[in-house]
């Protein structure tokens, strides 16, 4: 079990030659889709349409329709929006910390990290638009000059949010699109089929792979990564803001941007992990997407988990600490009060089971790991929700206090949101390549001069 | 020479990164200008062997960063402290830290955008998949797992022969010429195209239409139309009244609203004195509204010269000895509730500081008139320094 | 796989390593470790006079220094872990300076001593009538009291003794045998040793700086000093190489690349910091509660509000500028200088942490020169402790398996 430290890691196994990795890469494009792939479409098309008929009936009658009501104003549409914000997280984080910090397996998993930070963005930004009641007239958070002649409130965390996510947005996209452009040419080059031959060259934008081009796509994809990474913090920075900013108890608290932050990388690599164990298998990927790489991500996975876990030890401490009586109500009532099964859930999720992950052979084994990933997705989802609705629900006024119960709409649209996700997960992996094949072939063994220029 | 033109080039496959890099630093070194290095992924150092010019994208990077961090930053200052200033959470106009965040967004937002576009556009030129090296056998390997190099043949050492065996003495294998594809002509009213412009149009004005005028009074579109609201003609079943527009409750005074004792043009006002100073800004308001509302009776310079020939009765001049002993609460008073049955009111054209800056720009005009000793030896000190500065 | 050459005898194997590694052991010159017995000495008998003249102001300001060699100490040997942990490369060579720089761990221990002697000038809850009149102290009591106080804090300094001697030990053997198994062993420590840091410099910071404020709390107060600790950890490695290696003690395959992921790692804590802080800042200064806000307040009255405001633009901005070029962070004498300021910056942090809150126990802030007796004594300090641990070792961990793939390295 010695592992030689001088050597450098194995990141591709086995040495393909760069033709078989094309080849493996893009066979699930080129195949006719299985019928079982129809059927796990099938299965979320169907989750989709429940979200959009549930989110057509909220439209028609209004938010009425979901559980909210004074004093817990938010509930499942922004727990769900901060967990799919989260959830996106990790895409940036591989795609662009692991790329500054020289991380090079990032490169069989970043595609798709990716792409799911687009998908998670975009089902987060379903639900603020929703909940606004008329999404409509969401154009009012654009400040442009309106017969209203005023502005927004640039001071109002929550059109914080509205550019801190357009411009996650924007930026993921574009960081996913430039990384697909050789890829394009590799897919353009391959047609047979003129339809789609006119497809990857139009997305191709005519890509040469010219060594004049690349050393300038490289500067652009470094600056990518360099901006790439502090908007990444910063994005689920606002997202904390959007509660800290305010003096609820249990929402006040200065650990809340670097918590979310790492909450939220901790929820992404869960999710990141949940589908690629699916997809490596799937589409005879274990070479490219190795049991090393399963294993990294645990590792962040673990140490992500327990900076949550040390938020949680220090809000703990400090509400005590403060001295605060509403403080120290409001973290007692989450623990025992009327959701405190779901701050169980949360904390066995969050904080013990990750921790599992301290053990080699549980970091190794592809079962318990999906299992704890699953876990922790659940367990994030259940933090948003109890620091969000424990917090409202008992308030400064013990008169005003209001149990939150969820309704169906309520369900449909969250099961909504999963059936979106997913349908574009699917539709993405039969359509573009799941792994980056420029970058994976420069990694592989000897893809790289030896030598370099003599002294 | 139709046939020379066509020829774009001469490439060459490679099987390794080593082989291409030793290549490409060879075809450098016997002093070609124009030829590329082609390959699937970027090669490390081949720039180097290359010797390319590091890439100046930074700048455009860099430029546009601040440009959208001075602008957003700039912009946010004017639309809460200047254009609609509003106290908000007991935050200053201008909340430096509450608007970090959206500095920092933009900026990122400016940044890359503007790099990724001037990469794509600028610095590729691309879309460009007219480019000859397209649909090439070369074109093919080099995407997938070969390298590859093309000298182009505008190369000033560019020779057909002389190339294609130097690049086999570099180990290059499937050398291919590779010619400029005949250059198409687009016919801009190919029926095809047409029928294309001709069906888009009509989608794009169709849809707009449906949607301004039949979507927009839909359900849950239409939900200002249908509310429960009450019409001011209206008969109301509510209030007693049956008045559905509503009265102020009693004793409400509007914002703003400060109420004038000297309703009557007679009353005396003696001991109503002007609030505001003579200061340009002030003279400058008082010419203005003077000119609008005060000269087409009385001239513009007071002096009853109308300028309505004869279609009102003209204004008196404003120099006579009557109204300079006037004093200016009185004048003040005759703006606000007219003169003699002629002079109208122009208490709802003007605001209270305006009658003021009136009164203020009429004194100027009357001083004028009647100039004293001392504004003579002012005017020439004045006239010494506008002819020293002209100098 | 452990490696043939180990049943060589010890001293021929680190010949060879040494060799391979183009590295030969110089001396560090005399006059380094004279100027810092200089400086020590001097630091030492001018702390002592001030604490004969005002014992208060004193305490203050060893309170200062104390949590500048805190930073730097516990820092370096967070950076040691970190490298283990991650499996870092470029690193590698310059590993041995952050030990040596973390050799004052053991010395926190005895520096403490005279703090705890001097809390009663320090904390306001030390003083039973302030305490038996305020309801928020009473209530915390039952954790800011003396006996556990010192207890847990003698606790965590010894943990982080132990963790040093362990790590460092196994370190050093490898210069000599070259086992793999020692770096196993050294990750395994490391991975013990992050989580237990993370809450102990935690503990340690709402102990000594956040206790002096009344009322006052905030969550994120435990990262802002892990924040300045691994930043000015990053200087003093960054300083100690590069000075060294353009002198010829390190190795000459030291490249640029090297320099650069120094540079980078600076520059990347800076913006860290800058974070922490304006986020703590943000939300206190918007939450704008009494109890919050109050300690900003401290931090701009009565001139203060010079010290924050160049501490923004020493602590973020001119860092931030300095390392954002890319030439900068190759630039040898540009790295110096900033790491040279961003050292001189954290002791005006540390500053700016402790003397205001002076306010909080009866005392009014005017400045004293026994500030400056503090700084001198903690420098010469440093470069003694460093000096001394450095006559007996490599700079250059020698033995480590991956020093030869840090050579290979390149951006």
């Amino acid at each position: 079990m010695a592992i030689d430290y001088s050597l450098e890691p194995v990141l591709v196994e086995g040495n393909p030659p760069l033709k078989e990795l094309d080849e493996v890469i893009i066979r699930p494009i080129d195949l006719k889709p299985t019928r079982k792939y129809q059927v796990v479409l099938a299965f979320f098309v169907s989750l989709l349409i429940i979200g959009i008929i549930c989110t057509g009936i909220t439209f028609y009658y209004g938010i009425g329709m979901w559980g909210n009501n004074q004093p817990v104003a938010w509930a499942f549409d922004i727990t769900n929006f901060v967990f799919w914000i989260g959830i996106g997280h990790a895409g940036t984080l591989i795609s662009a910390i692991l790329y500054l910090l020289r991380q090079q397996w990032r490169n069989g998993i970043a595609r798709f990290a990716e792409a799911m930070t687009i998908f998670a963005v975009m089902c987060a930004g379903i639900f603020p638009v929703i909940h606004t009641g008329r999404p409509w007239l969401a154009g009012y958070l654009i400040p442009y000059p309106n017969q209203h002649l005023m502005w927004p409130n640039f001071i109002s965390p929550l059109v914080w949010d509205v550019f801190a996510v357009s411009t996650y947005f924007t930026v993921s996209l574009i960081f996913w699109y430039t990384g697909l452009i050789p890829d394009f040419a590799t897919l353009r080059d391959r047609a047979t089929n003129k339809i789609k031959k006119t497809i990857y060259s139009v997305f191709s934008l005519g890509w040469r792979g010219s060594s004049r081009q690349w050393q300038h796509y490289e500067k652009a994809y470094m600056l990518f990564a360099g901006f790439a990474t502090p908007l990444v913090l910063s994005v689920h920075t606002v997202v904390s803001w959007d509660f800290a900013a305010a003096i609820i108890p249990g929402w006040h608290s200065t650990i809340f941007p670097p918590y979310f932050v790492a909450g939220a990388i901790f929820s992404g690599f869960a999710m990141v992990s949940t589908v690629l164990i699916f997809i490596r298998k799937v589409f005879d990927m274990e070479h490219i997407i190795t049991i090393d790489h399963l294993e990294k991500m645990n590792k962040i996975i673990l140490l992500t988990g327990s900076m949550v876990g040390y938020a949680y030890i220090i809000e703990w401490f400090m509400a005590w600490y403060s001295g605060s009586p509403f403080e120290l109500f409001t973290t007692l009532n989450r623990a025992f009060g009327p959701y405190g099964w779901g701050y169980w859930v949360m904390l066995s999720c969050n904080v013990f089971f990750p921790q599992l992950f301290w053990f080699k052979k549980i970091r190794r084994s592809v079962p318990v790991t999906l299992a704890i990933v699953i876990l922790v997705n659940v367990g994030m989802w259940f933090e948003r929700f109890i620091i969000i609705v424990t917090s409202l629900s008992r308030d400064f006024l013990p008169s005003s206090w209001h149990a939150y119960r969820p309704t169906l709409v309520d369900f449909g649209i969250l099961f909504g949101s999963f059936g979106l996700f997913f349908t574009l997960i699917l539709l993405f992996a039969r359509t573009l390549p799941v792994v980056s094949i420029a970058e994976i072939k420069s990694i592989v063994k000897g893809a790289q001069p030896v030598h370099h220029e003599e002294e | 020479m139709a046939d020379e033109k066509k020829l774009f080039g001469v490439a060459a496959l490679f099987d390794t990164a080593d082989e291409i890099f030793n290549a490409a630093k060879k075809v450098n070194e016997a002093g070609f200008k124009n030829y590329d290095v082609n390959t699937p992924y970027p090669i490390h150092g081949i720039e180097r062997a290359m010797k390319l010019k590091s890439s100046k994208l930074g700048y455009v990077t860099l430029f546009f960063g601040f440009f959208g961090a001075s602008s957003i930053l700039f912009f946010m200052w004017w639309a809460l402290a200047v254009n609609y200033p509003l106290v908000i959470g007991g935050k200053p106009y201008f909340p430096l830290p509450a608007f970090v965040p959206i500095t920092f967004e933009f900026t990122v937002l400016n940044a890359v955008v503007s790099t990724f576009i001037a990469m794509i556009a600028i610095v590729f030129n691309l879309p460009f998949n007219a480019h000859p090296l397209h649909d090439t056998n070369y074109m093919k390997n080099v995407t997938s797992d070969k390298y590859g190099v093309v000298i182009e043949s505008d190369d000033p050492q560019f020779d057909e022969n002389k190339v294609t065996e130097f690049l086999k003495s570099l180990g290059g294998k499937s050398i291919e010429l590779i010619h400029n594809p005949e250059p198409k002509i687009l016919k801009a009213f190919e029926p095809k195209f047409v029928v294309f412009l001709i069906i888009v149009a009509i989608i794009t004005s169709a849809s707009t239409y449906v949607t301004l005028n039949k979507f927009m009074y839909l359900p849950p579109f239409d939900f200002m139309l249908n509310q429960n609201k009450g019409s001011a003609q209206a008969e109301s079943t509510f209030f007693r009244d049956k008045r559905e527009m509503r009265e102020p409750a009693k004793g409400t005074v509007a914002r703003g609203f400060i109420p004038y004792a000297f309703n009557d043009p007679a009353d005396t006002t003696e001991f109503y004195s002007d609030p505001l100073l003579p200061t340009k800004k002030v003279l400058k308001l008082g010419q203005r509204k003077f000119l609008t509302f005060c000269s087409p009776c009385h001239g513009n310079y007071a002096d009853g010269n109308s300028r309505l020939r004869g279609f009102f009765p003209p204004g008196p001049t404003l120099h006579s000895a009557k109204v300079i002993g006037y004093s200016d609460g009185q004048i003040y008073n005759i703006i606000t509730n007219g003169m003699q049955g002629i002079m109208p009111s122009y208490a709802y054209q003007t605001t209270r500081d305006e009658r003021w800056a009136i009164v203020n720009y009429i004194r100027v005009l009357q001083r004028a008139q009647n100039p004293k000793p001392s504004d003579f030896s002012a005017i020439s000190e004045l006239i010494k320094e506008s002819g020293n500065a002209s100098n | 796989m452990p490696q043939t050459e180990s049943t060589l005898p010890a001293g021929q194997v680190s010949m060879e390593l040494a060799q391979s590694a183009g590295y030969t052991k110089k001396e560090l010159p005399n006059s380094l470790s004279a100027w810092g017995y200089a400086l020590l000495i001097a630091g030492v008998i001018l702390s002592v006079i001030s604490f004969m003249i005002d014992p208060a102001r004193a305490s203050f300001g060893y309170l200062t220094a104390y949590i500048f060699l805190l930073c730097i100490s516990v820092g370096s040997l967070f950076l040691v872990t970190m490298e283990y942990v991650s499996g870092a490369v470029w690193s590698v060579p310059f590993r041995r300076i952050s030990e040596l720089f973390a050799a004052s761990v053991p010395f926190l221990l005895l520096l403490i001593i005279p703090l705890f002697f001097s809390m009663k000038h320090l904390f306001a809850w030390m003083n039973p009538e302030v305490v038996a009149h305020d309801k928020v102290w009473q209530a915390r009591m039952s954790y800011l009291n003396v006996p556990f106080f010192i207890i847990r804090d003698v606790i965590i300094l010894l943990i982080w003794w132990a963790f040093y001697f362990f790590i460092i030990r196994n370190s050093r053997k490898q210069d000599s045998v070259a086992d793999q198994s020692l770096t196993t062993i050294n990750i395994k420590l490391s991975a013990a040793f992050i989580p237990i840091f993370a809450f102990t410099v935690s503990v340690l910071s709402f102990d000594w700086l956040m206790s002096m404020v009344p009322k006052w709390y905030s969550t994120i107060f435990g990262v802002y000093i892990f924040a300045d600790a691994a930043w000015v950890g990053f200087a003093v490695v960054t300083l100690a190489s590069v000075l060294l290696n353009e002198k010829g003690y390190l190795s000459p395959k030291i490249k640029n690349d090297h320099y650069y992921s120094l540079g980078t790692w600076m520059f990347a804590f800076t913006v860290f910091w800058a974070y922490i802080a304006f986020s703590q800042y943000m939300l206190q200064w918007y939450g704008n509660l009494p109890e919050e806000i109050i300690y900003y307040i401290n931090r701009w009255n009565g001139g203060w509000k010079y010290v924050s405001l160049i501490l923004v633009i020493a602590h973020f901005i001119v860092p931030f500028l300095f390392l954002v070029p890319r030439g900068s962070k190759t630039n040898p004498k540009i790295l110096i200088f900033a790491s040279i300021w961003i050292i001189a910056t954290q002791y005006l942090d540390s500053y700016w942490l402790v003397m205001p809150s002076m306010v909080n126990n009866g005392f009014t802030y005017t400045f004293n020169p026994i500030d400056f007796a503090f700084p001198i004594a903690a420098v010469g300090l440093m470069i003694v402790i460093f000096t001394t641990a450095a006559k007996k070792h490599n700079l250059l961990p020698i033995g480590d398996p991956k020093l030869k793939r840090s050579w290979d390295f390149h951006l």
